[in-house]
């Protein structure tokens, strides 16, 4: 990479601005939140630099400059919630570029929905009011990104080129600066610090059925007397929570669920994916796609009265990305993906959602979900359908029970076998037990009598 | 191969030029009977006699005035100034004749004028200066300013055999001080820079007298991994040995025994600023001598040169950020 020369023409150095909009982030949204700018007025920019985050209800995203320049005007504050295309900010491109000329959205001439911000009342708002400074000389910096850390050329240059969001960076230099240390260590996957990009991976789950002692009980907590109540943290839902809240009641106002269980001997699974050397996720991810080309009728949407079969299975992983709540990614066309395939597919997805590297595509056009808990051990649930599909299989710990086996004399045993709990919950406006039956007993078969 | 001083290097250097090429001869105040007043040409009349091992006139714009014009009829005269701080008197025939000869009438200058220089013992403000950037400065002109035995031997003669003027930076600090051994045969250093010590964590960018001061101060800094770069020519600048070290350590001293401003560290931190600017993780660091004359006094001397507890500490300050 070189330096970024321009050799500036004296005669046409007026240059002009090129407006950055709210984007489309899928056909059916129209409006988004500005979670953070991540640049402030006068800061110098390079094309495809993220310059704020935004989070619309499919996805939370960021957003990059569309051009190179100085940011000029920041439109929209923090919190606010614009329409799709309302310009967000604008920036001062150098040099006698034709507007629009390298794909710079909605050029000045077309006339945008006037940038008025939805909370008429407030002026501008600037970054912050500014604090009585103790002594004049304070220059207070005019930077709305919140942490307020700069980044040297290397350290940014570094971050950009292995996607990772610096704020989550440990910095180890002068003040915490984020030194070009902290930033490898972090792509190298040896940080000690907070997660970025590279870090490992956690499981999707674990197999195991042993666990760690729990730690002992916490000392009786004082009960919460009424004003004795002692609140410990909190505040208003983050938009994530609220777009799954709103999710998860409307699902069950909507669909009839129901949810059927079945225990499948996880043996064959086990051998097999240590030889390959991936989760046993990827193995009941096949198994469900296999299951679903025999029972299409899972392989559906139900809008109201709208029924509709896919000939493609477009499965959803549900990926917890901690505190903040959860994610489903997409892997399109997984009926033409090895256990290998998913199984890649399936980290990668996992660990850019956890990067927050998703992009809307890749969280839209589910035709099915699974849901994989269980790394605590927990072997049940009720999952809740992801709307407009009919079904979602729930696949927990993989746990060693004593079961009865029974040979081909038809003699009982009784073995020690990795056993789990795959649960099914589906609609019944779309489907009947029966059917749902089927499918987990087709599950069943195929995990059980996987090629050894 | 023998072990000899830095001294001796040059002095090896010269004479095997004599040797190999009839059109080199060596000019200068006192070098011819006496020797020279560092002992450079001691015995060199003996061996090639006056007309080769030229005494001249206490007149620096003659000397270098007389080279040019030998040079022009294909001599290859080697100037000695006594003192690098003499330079000033013939500066005019230096930058203005020799340097844009070419330019004006296509003819070739190939002199080299060597220039011991540098302070550190007592010399004062007359007999300590380091003048290189003054000719960086001026188009047409070479300048080089080697650290080590082999390199003084490798780069006189390659700025003998080079068609234009150099100007041969000779650190009379090093003079007997620095030793190594030394190829026997003629040789020619490239007029690249050097990678004394590789490094990865930051790299202190230095040439001449400093480049020792650089390897004293960061043989440990808490265990830092410090490169040192030894420029070896200052014109040419080396600018891809320059941005590699920066792209690989990302933090950046410069030292220069030259006053502060505009001195050669200047157009090397310009350069990274430039063309280095993504691959920095710090300020660029600039480690010289601040804009006052050379002090006789031993402590004052040694408080304005750039020392060994001043580029270490330096670099454990940068080496935090």
């Amino acid at each position: 990479m070189t330096s970024s020369r321009t050799e500036s023409d004296s005669t046409t150095g007026a240059g002009h601005v090129i407006d950055v909009t709210m984007p489309q982030m899928g056909v059916s949204v129209a409006e988004g939140t500005i979670v953070g700018w991540r640049v402030g007025v006068g800061d110098t920019i390079v094309a495809e630099q993220p310059i704020c985050d935004i989070s619309t209800d499919k996805i939370d995203t960021e957003v990059p400059a569309p051009a190179s320049g100085v940011v000029a005007e920041i439109l929209v504050d923090v919190d606010q919630t614009v329409e799709v295309g309302t310009v967000m900010a604008r920036i001062a491109v150098e040099g006698g570029a034709a507007p629009g000329g390298d794909g710079a959205p909605a050029g000045p001439a077309e006339p945008v929905a006037p940038a008025e911000p939805a909370a008429p009342a407030e002026p501008a708002a600037p970054a912050a009011a500014p604090e009585p400074s103790a002594g004049g000389a304070d220059r207070a910096p005019a930077r709305s990104h919140s942490p307020g850390r700069r980044y040297s050329p290397v350290v940014a240059r570094i971050a950009a080129e292995h996607g990772i969001d610096l704020s989550s960076v440990e910095g180890t230099g002068r003040g915490g600066r984020v030194r070009k240390q902290d930033v490898l260590a972090v792509v190298n996957g040896t940080s000690n610090g907070r997660a970025g990009g590279a870090v490992e991976d956690p499981p999707l789950h674990i197999e195991s059925p042993y666990r760690p002692d729990p730690p002992a009980p916490a000392p009786a907590q004082k009960a919460p007397a009424g004003a004795d109540a002692v609140v410990t943290g909190g505040g208003t839902l983050s938009r994530m929570r609220r777009t799954i809240g709103e999710r998860m009641k409307q699902s069950l106002d909507t669909a009839a669920t129901c949810t059927t269980w079945i225990e499948v001997d996880m043996s064959r699974v086990e051998a097999a994916r240590v030889k390959l050397g991936v989760t046993a996720l990827a193995f009941v991810a096949r198994a469900t796609v296999d299951a679903l080309r025999e029972h299409p009728a899972l392989n559906a949407w139900l809008n109201g009265e709208d029924y509709a079969r896919h000939e493609f299975v477009n499965l959803g992983i549900a990926v917890s990305l901690g505190e903040d709540g959860l994610i489903v990614p997409v892997i399109h066309n997984a009926h033409e993906l090895s256990v290998e395939g998913l199984a890649a597919r399936i980290r990668d997805m996992a660990r850019r959602a956890r990067a927050r590297e998703l992009s809307a595509d890749d969280v839209l056009g589910g035709t099915f979900t699974i849901t994989n808990p269980g790394q605590y051990g927990s072997i049940m649930a009720t999952p809740i359908i992801n709307q407009p599909q009919v079904g979602i299989l729930d696949f927990e710990a993989v746990v060693k029970r004593p079961v009865v086996v029974t040979d081909s004399d038809g003699n009982d045993s009784i073995a020690i076998r990795p056993m789990t709990i795959l649960g099914l919950s589906w609609d019944h406006r779309a489907l009947d037990g029966a059917l749902s039956a089927q499918f987990l007993a087709t599950l069943k078969r195929r995990l059980e009598t996987l090629p050894s | 191969m023998p072990t000899l001083t830095y001294l001796q290097a040059i002095s090896a250097a010269l004479r095997d030029e004599l040797r190999d090429d009839e059109r080199v001869l060596v000019m200068g105040e006192d070098i011819g009977v006496f020797g020279g007043a560092f002992k450079v040409t001691d015995g060199f009349v003996a061996e090639f006699g006056t007309d080769r091992v030229m005494d001249t006139p206490l007149a620096e714009s003659a000397i270098i005035g007389c080279a040019i014009g030998a040079a022009v009829v294909g001599m290859r005269p080697v100037c000695e100034m006594q003192f690098a701080d003499f330079i000033s008197c013939g500066f005019d025939q230096l930058v203005n004749v020799a340097g844009k000869m070419h330019y004006r009438q296509d003819l070739a200058v190939p002199i080299t004028v060597r220039l011991p220089s540098g302070g550190g013992f007592s010399g004062g403000p007359f007999h300590s200066q380091n003048p290189e950037a003054l000719f960086m400065h001026s188009p047409g002109i070479k300048v080089v300013a080697p650290s080590t035995a082999e390199d003084a031997k490798g780069l006189l003669h390659a700025a003998i055999r080079d068609p234009n003027p150099v100007c041969f930076m000779e650190h009379k600090h090093l003079y007997r001080r620095v030793k190594g051994e030394v190829p026997d045969e003629i040789y020619e250093t490239p007029f690249t820079a050097r990678v004394a010590r590789p490094g990865s964590d930051l790299v202190v960018i230095a040439y001449g007298a400093m480049v020792d001061v650089a390897l004293e101060a960061t043989s440990d800094v808490d265990g830092a991994s410090i490169e040192v770069l030894d420029l070896r020519s200052l014109v040419p600048l080396d600018e891809a040995a320059i941005l590699d070290s920066v792209s690989r350590c990302s933090k950046v001293v410069i030292v220069d025994e030259a006053n502060m401003t505009c001195a050669a560290g200047a157009q090397v931190a310009a350069l990274i600023a430039e063309k280095g600017f993504e691959d920095l993780d710090g300020p660029v660091v600039r480690v010289a001598t601040p804009d006052v004359p050379i002090p006789f006094s031993p402590p004052l001397e040694q408080a304005v040169l750039p020392g060994v507890d001043r580029v270490k500490e330096a670099c454990r300050d940068l080496l935090a950020y």
